[in-house]
């Protein structure tokens, strides 16, 4: 049997609430409406799952979710640290060695939360109303550095000295997100169209990171069910298979956000070291990308790590952006919108797309989609999965 | 005062209160293993090149370069609204490659920030009374 998690699981149920800026509603309502229309799309009654794996961040208790819902009993239940932007594939992961190794049946990953209204959860683009600061923070907040745009702001400026990387390779980003965005009635940017002049001339957050080269802030929920390939034969959709899972950190993402770009090793490479070869592809099969998009130029970062170019090179490989917009470009990225467009759901709506993808249900459905790599937040510890398409 | 004009103090954790107490005497120190003659900085426990236990808080030079840098425009607490744009700086000392660590870079116009610069520690005293390291152009 192969050591790695290949072929053993697969997504069977995807759900998700409307992303908004106040959802008018708890975070709970919106985990459990998330996860019930997860359970509808597969198929399945709550009575049929039983484990839960949730973001720590999550202000959600899996237990709480699990009376609302009716479920007679969890055998498996897990948080994943660093979830957060860490966390998309990484609660996915645990949940897909529960059903591997049988402790489980079928496993609900999700994240649910009011981060753009404040109502449960605080935006993360502000800064905590405490006078002291503590622990790794202490080094941190009193010279006014808080938020995760501001950290990373330092990683990108190194990378454009080293480099010669400039502010319109993010944005290009930027502008494939809302382009895809403007392809999906149910995107927060919907109907918001955006060009490299937009995103030039957009406010300066913390330079050299735009406010268009940041991520949205949204409430809202959205759910995963997991289970095993012998169980989702009886269920409603063609089940996407975890072709090969990955997470990743290394001691230099302790210290801050701040990322050390000059390690060799990053928690991507890491986490990417054998994806490709667990999944048995090269990346030229790749039919679609989610690259994790927090903040653009971290973007450029990750492409580099998985491999698609070398260091350094993601600005010319990229080039005008064309290349991942659909319906032409060779390599189409975050196909709904992302992080950046559609809704900041931490990363698990990007998953969401990508077995709407892979199904062949999806808005903008690229023809005989094969192939999805989805990656988690990388500047902090992260996690990658490659999906494959069933039938 | 008025906490909310100000960003937060440092609370000084169990272990590192040695970090601050030198930096209320002007002096920027940080754990040296005593096997090794390793800095750690954020501090550690224990050294995170030889693990052994035991350190001192050793003098620094207290000069560097700057490694990285953001000038901040957007502010994200009731304090920065008076203060931006401000200058936060990544800063590699001169005592050991790769040791970096996060101050602000005082009375420096964005324009002459650049790479590899040269610069000094300077310490700089928070309303609520600690003092903090700092740096500026040497």
């Amino acid at each position: 049997m192969s050591p790695s998690l290949a072929e053993r699981a697969c997504i069977v149920g995807i759900g998700h609430t409307e992303y908004s800026k106040d959802s008018g509603r708890s975070e709970l309502a919106l985990a459990c409406a998330a996860i019930t229309a997860a359970l509808t799309d597969a198929g399945l009654a709550a009575t049929d799952v039983d484990g839960i794996v949730k973001y720590t961040m999550d202000n959600n208790d899996p237990v709480d979710i699990a009376r609302c819902l009716g479920m007679p009993e969890l055998r498996f239940f897990a948080e994943v640290a660093y979830g957060g932007g860490g966390g998309p594939l990484g609660t996915l992961t645990p949940a897909a060695m529960a059903v591997a190794t049988g402790q489980a049946k079928a496993v609900i990953a999700f994240r649910a939360m009011n981060e753009r209204s404040g109502r449960g959860t605080r935006r993360f683009g502000q800064a905590a109303p405490t006078p002291g600061a503590e622990g790794r923070m202490s080094y941190l907040a009193p010279y006014g550095l808080f938020a995760p745009a501001q950290m990373i702001a330092l990683a990108a400026r190194r990378h454009m000295h080293l480099y010669g990387t400039q502010s319109q390779h993010f944005g290009q980003i930027a502008v494939t997100c809302r382009h895809h965005a403007n392809m999906n009635p149910d995107a927060m940017m919907y109907g918001r169209p955006l060009t490299l002049d937009d995103h030039q001339a957009s406010r300066m957050i913390a330079d050299p990171v735009r406010l268009l080269d940041c991520c949205l802030e949204t409430d809202g929920g959205a759910a995963i069910i997991v289970t095993t390939p012998d169980r989702a034969r009886a269920l409603r959709h063609k089940p996407v298979t975890i072709a090969a899972a990955g997470l990743g950190a290394g001691a230099w993402n302790n210290r801050f956000m701040v990322r050390d770009i000059d390690a060799p090793a990053s928690e991507s490479t890491v986490a990417a070291r054998r994806l490709f070869a667990d999944a048995g592809i090269a990346h030229d099969a790749l039919d679609a990308i989610y690259i994790y998009d927090h903040f653009t130029p971290l973007v450029l970062m990750a492409l580099e790590d998985y491999g698609f170019c070398q260091r350094g090179e993601a600005k010319d490989f990229i080039g005008d952006g064309s290349r991942f917009r659909l319906p032409h470009g060779d390599l189409p990225l975050n196909t709904s919108g992302g992080n950046l467009s559609e809704g900041y759901m931490h990363g698990m709506q990007n998953t969401i797309e990508a077995v709407r993808q892979l199904r062949g249900t999806a808005r903008n459905q690229i023809s005989n989609a094969r192939y999805a790599l989805v990656t988690a937040g990388n500047a902090v510890p992260t996690s990658a999965m490659i999906l494959r398409a069933n039938g | 005062m008025n906490d909310s004009l100000a960003f937060p103090y440092p609370v000084p954790e169990y272990g590192t209160e040695p970090y601050w107490a030198a930096c209320n005497e002007q002096r920027l120190v940080m754990q040296r293993c005593r096997a090794c003659g390793h800095f750690r900085w954020q501090p550690a426990p224990i050294c995170t090149r030889c693990q052994a236990p035991d350190h001192d808080w050793a003098p620094l030079s207290g000069r560097g370069r700057i490694y990285s840098w953001t000038v901040i425009t957007h502010p994200v607490h009731p304090a920065a609204i008076a203060k931006v744009p401000y200058v936060v700086v990544e800063v590699e000392l001169d005592d050991q490659p790769g040791l970096r660590m996060i101050a602000n870079l005082l009375d420096a116009a964005p324009y002459a920030i650049a790479f590899d610069a040269p610069v000094r520690v300077c310490f700089e005293q928070h309303p609520a009374g600690q003092y903090l390291p700092m740096f500026r152009l040497s």
